[in-house]
């Protein structure tokens, strides 16, 4: 009977040292590191500075550098990580329209040839995760025809609460003058939700409803209202410790660093500052946040980008960190 | 003059009151309120001497122009008012098309029935004849035919779409909607084509 007994707790300890032995997901995320780079998918020319940072507003004759600068040049930038199986790309920029020749966007060229130069084609994605869903942000998205998109089921939910608002100066899609701005279901074009709605259809598409670990050492945070009703952050764990990509809830790295708002459309500024909070938790600091729209990206100024060289078009493109064994793709 | 000879002359009790017999500091009181009263109005009359002064444009332009955006040609009189005749028409399209992919993008995740998706696809598509009949009221001029019929186009394009997700709501099969779906992509690139004629700042950089 003893040794029945004894066998039978015996097991039970093996049972228990096997299933807390077993790699976790914190531990693999802990072992997991990535390759990331960033592209510049076009940049936003003579923004005003007022618009972009309502802090840095320009003031005509000032000399104090928080507002003597009329305009910011804004890249629209895109995370591309590798490790594992996977190919992500954190936001996925746009496509250009004639309109936004007009408007004198530069550095434009397609995704394709972006991706081309980091030896990745675009059926090699795996994943989009998207930081919210504004047209600058989502779009070019059925351009990844393998990719499974991750978007917050609050952004969906934000647009829809919007649309169907009975007051039509907070439903509009068009506001007069020159069209959409920072009401609610602005910067949602038809085809960028219809390209959403595409991946959905196609059984491609999570529903991220909070936080989620889409892989190993790729974790998906919710960073609620922080530009809009559902903007997402990504944590990517890499050699050089975590990185946390925030889309327009990091518009502009020096505002994380200097903690000020930027590029306020839906957002609720505590909310924002809260986004920043949580970069500074995860990484220890400032330095690896990852902007989406800094005016510094690819300089000295904004170091985790500096290692930068010129791509299609004039695009800039930067290798921020590489995995072990993974080979440079700076040229 | 000994104390008590300047009591006597009153000279004391005269330096402390007004000639009606007001105490002075009440006096002094006045005196500062009026000089600020006419400091206030002296700085409203320069403010307003130097508005009229300056030049129109040190007043209106903070900001000076976007020198990136390279110049465009102003439209005609006749291309401005089609534009403006259609961007409200495009106001209840666009509205429509999005509402009709979040009516899609519900149904797929287990919001809403398919009685739901059919009531809202036809509201949608109702939209969508009112917007046509609207449409081919407006005379383009001769420039602007070719976005005319684009627009047009497009607006077939969703209701046809329209039609085809309706179709669900009969028999469930969700092969209807991805039938739907490249109707309303393509109606929905040919939007952004028309806006880069008439609408560059439809969208603004966010």
């Amino acid at each position: 009977m003893n040794k029945v007994v004894r066998s039978v707790l015996l097991f039970a300890l093996l049972a228990l040292m096997v299933s807390t032995g077993l790699p976790s997901t914190p531990a693999q995320s802990a072992d997991m590191q990535y390759s990331v780079w960033l592209i510049e998918s076009s940049r936003f020319m003579g923004v005003p500075a007022g618009a972009f940072m309502p802090d840095r507003a320009f003031v005509p004759g000032s000399s104090n550098k928080m507002n003597n600068k009329p305009f910011f040049d804004l890249p629209v930038n895109i995370g591309v990580i590798k490790g594992g199986r996977d190919i992500v790309l954190y936001d996925t920029g746009w496509k250009q329209q004639d309109y936004h020749k007009m408007t004198g966007t530069q550095h434009w060229a397609p995704i394709a040839q972006q991706l081309a130069q980091l030896g990745i084609k675009p059926e090699d994605v795996t994943k989009l995760v998207i930081g919210h869903g504004h047209w600058d942000h989502a779009g070019q998205l059925m351009d990844f025809p393998n990719a499974v998109l991750y978007v917050q089921k609050a952004e969906l939910e934000g647009i829809e609460w919007a649309l169907n608002y009975p007051n039509p100066h907070i439903r509009a899609v068009n506001t007069d003058p020159g069209g959409c701005a920072r009401t609610p279901a602005c910067g949602y074009p038809p085809l960028t939700l219809q390209e959403i709605y595409g991946k959905v259809l196609s059984g491609k598409a999570v529903i991220v409803d909070g936080d989620m670990e889409i892989a190993p050492g790729l974790i998906i945070h919710p960073a609620f209202r922080a530009h809009t009703a559902g903007s997402q952050l990504l944590e990517v764990h890499t050699a050089i410790g975590p990185l946390v990509f925030g889309s327009d809830s990091y518009s502009s790295w020096e505002g994380i660093r200097d903690w000020m708002i930027a590029n306020p459309q839906q957002t609720d500024t505590v909310q924002q500052f809260l986004a920043y909070e949580k970069c500074y938790k995860i990484t220890g600091g400032y330095e690896h946040c990852v902007a989406a729209h800094e005016p510094l990206s690819y300089s000295e100024g904004y170091p985790l980008t500096r290692n930068s060289w010129v791509g299609p078009n004039g695009s800039r493109a930067a290798e921020i960190v590489l995995a072990p064994g993974e080979r440079s793709r700076k040229p | 003059m000994a104390q008590d000879d300047i009591a006597a002359s009153g000279i004391v009790g005269t330096s402390r009151r007004d000639l009606g017999g007001r105490p002075w500091h009440r006096w002094r009181r006045t005196i500062a309120l009026g000089v600020v009263l006419v400091g206030l109005v002296g700085i409203v009359l320069a403010a307003l001497a130097r508005e009229a002064l300056l030049p129109r444009s040190a007043l209106t332009v903070a900001v000076p122009p976007n020198p990136f955006a390279p110049p465009r040609p102003a439209l005609t009189q006749a291309e401005e008012a089609y534009a403006r005749g259609l961007w409200k028409i495009h106001d209840d399209v666009k509205l429509s098309a999005v509402r009709m992919t979040f009516a899609g993008l519900a149904y797929k995740t287990g919001e809403i029935d398919r009685t739901t998706l059919k009531a809202r696809v036809d509201a949608a598509r109702d939209v969508y004849a009112r917007a046509e009949i609207r449409a081919r009221e407006l005379e383009p001029p001769q420039s602007l035919r070719r976005v005319h019929a684009d627009y047009l186009a497009a607006i077939r394009l969703y209701r046809q779409s329209a039609v085809e997700m309706a179709k669900l709501a009969a028999d469930g099969r969700e092969q209807h909607l991805l039938a739907a779906y490249p109707l309303s992509e393509t109606a929905s690139k040919k939007l952004l084509e028309v806006g880069d004629a008439l609408w560059p700042g439809e969208y603004v950089p966010n």
